[in-house]
């Protein structure tokens, strides 16, 4: 083994130097919200590294739905995850056949539809709000869940085909001429051949429309108003309409509702690294 | 097993022509090569009759039926691409049973064709091995198999040598030769190499510029090349060129270069007066004799089984190459001996051979 020189270290102190603050940074708020939700009503403003009676009634609290904002906790919930879920599968769908056929069928007018993806960025997305929320007002789907998914899949959308394209782009092309040879139509070709291929990108881009969905607060509050429709990000809203907001439960239904990003991230992590393509055609 | 023929065949990439009206024909079981330097055309011409490329003009044919407006995957022809081109998702043996996958063949007959071709191949011991797995031979080798199982009509080979290092390239030619051997499937096989050419091919299409410069057997293009590029291409190393004019007098006849130096001529090839290109390859040149061309030694190169010669002769540098070992140094003089009957002489405007 070498010793490392002065430069190396010189290099990992400075590295350090960034990290520590910005692990830092992102660290407190979080470990700030766990605090609030393992400390009773009357300490929860005590401002103290540990709380000295933690307790879990916070969770009996929420999970037993023991309180007026959080009658609907679970059917709320429910909604979240439907919501973001099918926002994930529908924009995977609709970016994945769009990449496939701009970037691998070379269809007529692609590059176009690339550049509109583009354009659409320049829109801020609070911007079409309001033109959202007439067009959903027009289609009658106002207070209707469907409201909110299609609202989030179009705003989803124009990133992820413009991923999923680059993505294609670097596949070889000969796979797609070797599978033509080999007699694959080409729905074959996207199936057994793309599909496979193209894994990782899929998991990243669904991973990605999934939590917008979930994380999505502005177009929830405006397309949905029924405490049985809204998503549990509305929900968590509508604590601080009281003058005395129950800031220990706010806290714990949030630190709630952060862990299933948490946990989709780490169980696709292994998705999210490249390398399936190895092998493929010599580099 | 098929015969394939081309027919006044034209490919245009926009408003640029790549290939003006190429025909000819390729017998059942033949192993042609196509070869030329890179830009000529010939992957084109290969991917236009694997249909991967339209056809802008003429007609492709194979067994006599034209298939220009047939897809692909139903002209019943299987390619060996130059990037392997396997699917890296799927293991040796699903690659090579893909296409039978999408045939819908019986699932017995797929397996009993694959070990068939695993077997012909060497290939046995990595069917359920990953591509990403392989050496470069191995993978070019699943490849293959890919196209064997098929039992195709006619087989294409895109360059399926030059990703592979020069020790294997060897071993892997002598394969596909003896899998041709043994097969005697037709096939169409694209190189720029012309050593891979002259060492499979049962002929050789030469092309240049989208045309084509000659069709032949390996040893007739090596022995009368109908031009200037095709006797500078075939070879290595390459015949030596000297440009000159023929001069005839008293019953002799040669041809005087730059410099006055004067390469015997052995046949009637040329009128006097005539400005042509003087080609002579460089074993059929020795040191020595009377009537000597003088030269100087510039660099002597052993290899062992035989002696390869830098030489300047008047302004021309000239190859030459011994069996023996000379005992000759930089610097020498000596005299270079032409062999007359096996010179060839070119027409120095039209590139085209001048017949004795």
């Amino acid at each position: 083994m070498k010793l490392p020189t002065l430069k190396d270290v010189t290099t990992e102190a400075k590295l350090l130097l960034i990290g520590i603050p910005v692990l830092l940074w992102t660290l407190i708020p979080v470990y700030h919200l766990f605090l609030f939700s393992i400390s009773p009503k009357e300490s929860a403003f005590a401002g103290k590294l540990w709380p000295d009676h933690p307790t879990l009634h916070n969770f009996e609290v929420v999970f037993g739905q023991k309180h007026y904002y959080l009658s609907h906790f679970w059917l709320q919930l429910w909604n979240s995850l439907l919501i973001a879920v099918t926002v994930g599968l529908l924009t995977l769908f609709v970016a994945t056949c769009a990449a496939f056929a701009i970037s691998r069928l070379k269809v007529k007018g692609g590059r176009t539809i690339m550049n509109l993806a583009l354009f659409t960025y320049f829109i801020p997305a609070a911007f079409l709000a309001v033109p959202m929320y007439k067009t959903m007002g027009n289609y009658g789907l106002l207070n209707n869940q469907w409201a909110l998914i299609l609202a989030m899949v179009t705003i989803a959308a124009p990133y992820s085909i413009w991923v999923l394209k680059q993505a294609s782009d670097k596949l070889p092309y000969e796979l797609d001429e070797a599978a033509r040879m080999d007699g694959a139509t080409p729905l074959q070709l996207f199936r057994l051949v793309y599909l496979p291929l193209m894994m990782p990108s899929l998991v990243a881009i669904g991973t990605y429309a999934l939590l917008l969905a979930w994380n999505e607060y502005l177009y929830a509050f405006l397309l949905l108003s029924n405490d049985r429709q809204i998503t549990l990000s509305v929900a968590l809203g509508n604590f601080l309409a009281a003058d005395d907001s129950p800031w220990e439960l706010l806290m714990t239904v949030g630190l709630i509702y952060a862990l299933p990003p948490a946990a989709i991230y780490y169980a696709f992590k292994r998705y999210m690294v490249g390398g399936l393509t190895a092998g493929a055609v010599k580099s | 097993m098929a015969s394939v023929s081309f027919h006044d065949i034209e490919k245009n990439f926009g408003t640029t022509k790549v290939i003006h009206g190429i025909s000819f024909d390729i017998k059942d079981g033949e192993f042609m090569v196509l070869v030329g330097p890179s830009g000529c055309g010939k992957s084109t011409l290969l991917r236009m009759l694997a249909g991967l490329e339209e056809i802008s003009g003429g007609t492709i044919a194979i067994d006599g039926k034209v298939v220009n407006d047939i897809e692909s995957k139903d002209r019943d022809i299987a390619m060996v691409f130059q990037s392997y081109a396997l699917y890296p998702h799927m293991t040796v043996g699903d690659n090579m049973a893909f296409s039978l996958k999408l045939r819908k063949a019986d699932a017995k007959v797929t397996a009993e064709r694959v070990a068939n071709a695993a077997k012909i191949l060497n290939l046995d011991p990595y069917l359920a091995r990953f591509p990403r797995e392989l050496s470069g031979g191995q993978r070019q080798r699943v490849a293959m198999g890919r196209a064997i199982v098929r039992d195709p009509k006619v087989f294409l080979f895109d360059e399926p040598l030059s990703n592979l290092d020069a020790k294997l390239r060897v071993a892997m030619r002598a394969e596909i030769k003896a899998l041709h051997q043994r097969l005697k499937t037709t096939t169409v096989y694209v190189t720029h190499d012309q050593v891979e050419a002259m060492t499979m091919a049962d002929r050789i299409v030469v092309m240049h510029d989208g045309r084509i410069e000659q069709i032949g057997e390996p040893l007739e293009l090596y022995d009368r090349p109908d031009n200037l590029f095709v006797a500078q291409f075939i070879g290595s190393p390459a015949m030596n060129i000297v440009s000159g004019t023929v001069r005839r007098a008293n019953g002799g006849a040669w041809v005087e270069a730059a410099g006055g130096v004067r390469w015997p001529l052995g046949h009637t090839a040329g009128a006097d007066g005539q400005a042509v290109a003087y080609g002579v390859r460089p074993e059929h040149l020795s040191l020595g004799g009377s009537s000597a061309v003088p030269a100087e030694i510039i660099v002597v190169e052993p290899t062992g089984a035989e002696t390869e010669l830098l030489v300047q002769a008047g302004e021309a540098q000239i190859v030459l190459v011994t069996h023996g070992r000379p005992v000759v140094n930089p610097g020498d003089k000596i005299g270079l001996a032409v062999d007359p009957a096996m010179v060839h002489v070119f027409d120095q405007k039209t590139g085209a051979r001048i017949a004795a």
